[in-house]
């Protein structure tokens, strides 16, 4: 019998809700693997942490949470196909792993401790479940919410509000996906051999896409789309854990560090633009600095170079110096020049022009921003009229500057970024 | 000669009442017929779009993707590889298919003349996946890649079914032998050309049984044709599952 550690309500509710967290893609991933029908594994598990709220109150909270659930989504799931009659196969799987009754707490669960191998070398089940739900046979919307879905917990309505859709549509979107794995016979499992270095950019791409997504919902948007990035977080230093082999995760992981240490300098209270060089930057999280420090040192000690870790590099520039006049522009140009030979991207190109003007002053950046304009690569995107504009702005060339600002307010997406142009515009159309 | 019947549904059809189970006798007497009488050797359903995959290789990089070859207002829904005397014969079968009367079916020769072949029974462990190698047919291979692709498509298919992952498969005439048959009003509608107009055509199709889509995208990527068309991957969809 487990001993009551504590019979407090709030501290039970609290434990749930770290549980959750922790725990809810463990246990999903596991019911997945053993009985291949990923709504079963969803509904116990959501069962699971139903349980635990009504009885921790009470029972107080187990020694090993992770265990008590897992057992608990276990055998709600084992009850559900003994009932129907056509889940044999699936029954014989979950029958011949030892199930215990759910009050024992003591069950024999090393196998669901640590993030790596267990259970003779088999290969974490969450890293089964991520690079399932990233298979490129899907839909990338599809990875999207299917990897949120299953390994954070969300609902899907909160997804869906997450990525602005209507409940019918993400619900229609999940089902979709889960009846492709089925239908195409997608595999459940972490891919071999050369398979993998490919699969891995997969998983990060969409890991990145989910971190953006919420790094450009603008200030008064939901929780649900700003908490994205923590989401993204979450899941990317997962797959560090599970994959300490592979140093682009580590890159990634750094990179959005980096960008998230500076979220809440971004914009100030009334919702405006910061641009860096005004950012308070005691405001900075300097804890998340320090972290992506950390992990890119481990990173580049591997001494190869890849996409993610030279952006997370780049990143580093600017945060690791005390006020924006010390930033090594030289050394972000150098890194931009390694970067664009892993990627040919206009952005990128982009990007590079803008250290270019702060090592070399803005007319050589501006012969470089022009070349990328008259390639059409970057028709349509706002930043690049917003980089002439800001560069012909400190050239004094205050007409072409205002024609460029113009050019820029068409394109431009968000309502912050469209207040800053604007304000831009006032200073030299006058 | 041989034909190919390629079975082409508008996936938005809105279903009238009544149509399903009439679609459904139908195909049950056009089966039993043209089974019977020799002429069906083999053929299936197969999984709308949403559970297609498409491969190709670009640049030497393996690039798949979620959904069909082209977009087109009907896609592709089953086969059959159809034995006939000649075409008029294997129009007047197509016309009486129920496919014809919700949406159409393109009649393209056989390249040459491959061995009848009926499917063999399909083992509990696998998926079978009908591959459609496309190509857009107005890109021109060079000299060499066209002398090259006859024996590396033979490499392909000799090692495909060494492995059991290739039961079938045949390359089809061009696309301007084809002609595709509709019934409109009662009236069998004979049109020349394939059923959608799209840039990539198909060229020719593979039967893979594997044990999951891994391993028939890997199959697909190393086909010949990846560098310079697309191959989709569809699951084939028996009549017993719903």
């Amino acid at each position: 019998m487990v001993e009551p550690l504590n019979t407090s309500v709030e501290l039970a509710e609290s434990a749930v809700t770290d549980a959750f967290r922790n725990e809810w893609g463990r246990v999903v991933a596991s019911l997945v693997r053993r009985t291949g029908d990923w709504d079963l594994a969803e509904e116990c598990a959501q069962g699971a942490f139903e349980k635990a709220l009504a009885r921790w109150p009470g029972d107080g909270v187990p020694d090993r949470p992770g265990a008590w659930l897992m057992t608990v989504a276990r055998n709600l799931a084992y009850d559900r196909l003994r009932r129907s009659t056509r889940e044999s196969a699936k029954l014989k799987e979950l029958a011949t792993l030892e199930f215990n009754q759910p009050n024992d707490g003591t069950a024999d669960f090393e196998d669901d401790d640590g993030p790596a191998s267990h259970e003779s070398g088999q290969p974490d089940e969450r890293l089964m479940l991520i690079f399932t739900c990233c298979h490129p046979a899907l839909a990338l919307e599809a990875r999207v919410a299917l990897t949120l879905r299953t390994l954070t917990g969300l609902s899907t309505a909160e997804i869906a509000r997450a990525f602005l859709v209507p409940e019918a549509t993400m619900a229609k979107r999940l089902v979709r996906a889960k009846h492709k794995i089925t239908n195409a016979g997608i595999p459940y499992r972490v891919p071999a051999g050369g398979a993998l270095f490919q699969r891995t950019s997969g998983v990060l791409a969409v890991l990145y896409l989910l971190f953006n997504e919420g790094y450009s919902a603008s200030t008064g948007s939901e929780l649900v789309r700003t908490n994205l990035c923590d989401n993204a977080i979450e899941l990317t230093r997962l797959l560090v854990e599970m994959l300490p082999e592979e140093p682009e995760a580590k890159g990634l992981l750094a990179l959005m560090l980096f960008h998230h240490a500076r979220q809440r300098a971004r914009v100030d209270e009334r919702g405006d633009v910061v641009t860096l060089e005004d950012q308070d930057r005691e405001r900075w999280n300097h804890d998340e600095i320090t972290e992506g420090d950390l992990v890119l040192a481990t990173a580049l000690r591997r001494g190869g170079v890849g996409s993610y870790q030279l952006q997370a590099a780049i990143a580093r520039e600017h945060v690791r110096v005390g006020e924006t006049s010390s930033t090594n522009w030289r050394a972000i140009v150098e890194l931009y020049d390694q970067l664009l030979l892993l990627t040919d991207s206009p952005v990128v190109e982009l990007n590079r022009a803008v250290a270019v003007a702060m090592c070399d002053g803005p007319s050589s950046a501006l012969a470089l921003v022009d070349r990328i304009d008259a390639s059409g690569r970057l028709e349509g995107y706002y930043l690049l009229p917003a980089v002439r504009a800001d560069l012909l702005r400190r050239l004094g060339q205050r007409d072409d500057a205002a024609g460029s600002y113009r050019d820029a307010l068409k394109l431009v997406g968000t309502e912050p970024e469209r207040r800053f142009l604007e304000t831009r515009l006032s200073e030299v159309a006058d | 000669m041989q034909y190919m019947f390629i079975h082409a549904i508008d996936e938005g059809l809105q279903w009238q009442e009544g149509l399903e189970t009439e679609v459904q006798a139908t195909l049950e007497v056009w089966l039993e017929e043209s089974i019977r009488s020799g002429v069906n050797l083999q053929g299936s359903r197969l999984r709308p779009t949403s559970d297609a995959t498409t491969v190709r290789v670009r640049h030497k990089e393996v690039v798949v993707t979620d959904g069909p070859f082209a977009e087109s207002k009907e896609q592709l829904a089953g086969y059959d590889v159809i034995e006939c005397e000649n075409v008029d014969e294997a129009l007047a079968w197509a016309a009486k298919h129920p496919t014809a009367l919700i949406g159409s079916i393109e009649v393209r020769p056989l390249f040459g003349d491959p061995p009848r072949m009926q499917l063999p029974e399909q083992k509990a462990t696998t998926l079978r996946y009908l591959l459609v190698v496309t190509v857009d047919e107005s890109v021109e291979l060079s000299a060499e890649e066209q002398t090259r692709m006859g024996p590396a498509t033979e490499d392909w298919v000799a090692k495909a079914e060494a492995k059991g992952a290739r039961l079938y498969g045949s390359r089809l005439e061009p696309a301007s032998t084809a002609q595709t048959v509709r019934v409109l009003d009662g009236q069998v509608i004979v049109v020349d050309g394939p059923f959608a107009e799209t840039k990539e055509q198909i060229a020719g199709f593979d039967v893979l049984e594997c044990a999951d889509l891994d391993e028939a995208i890997d199959l697909a990527a190393k086909h010949p044709m990846a560098r310079f068309g697309a191959l989709e991957v569809r699951p084939f969809w028996p009549f017993e599952e719903s």
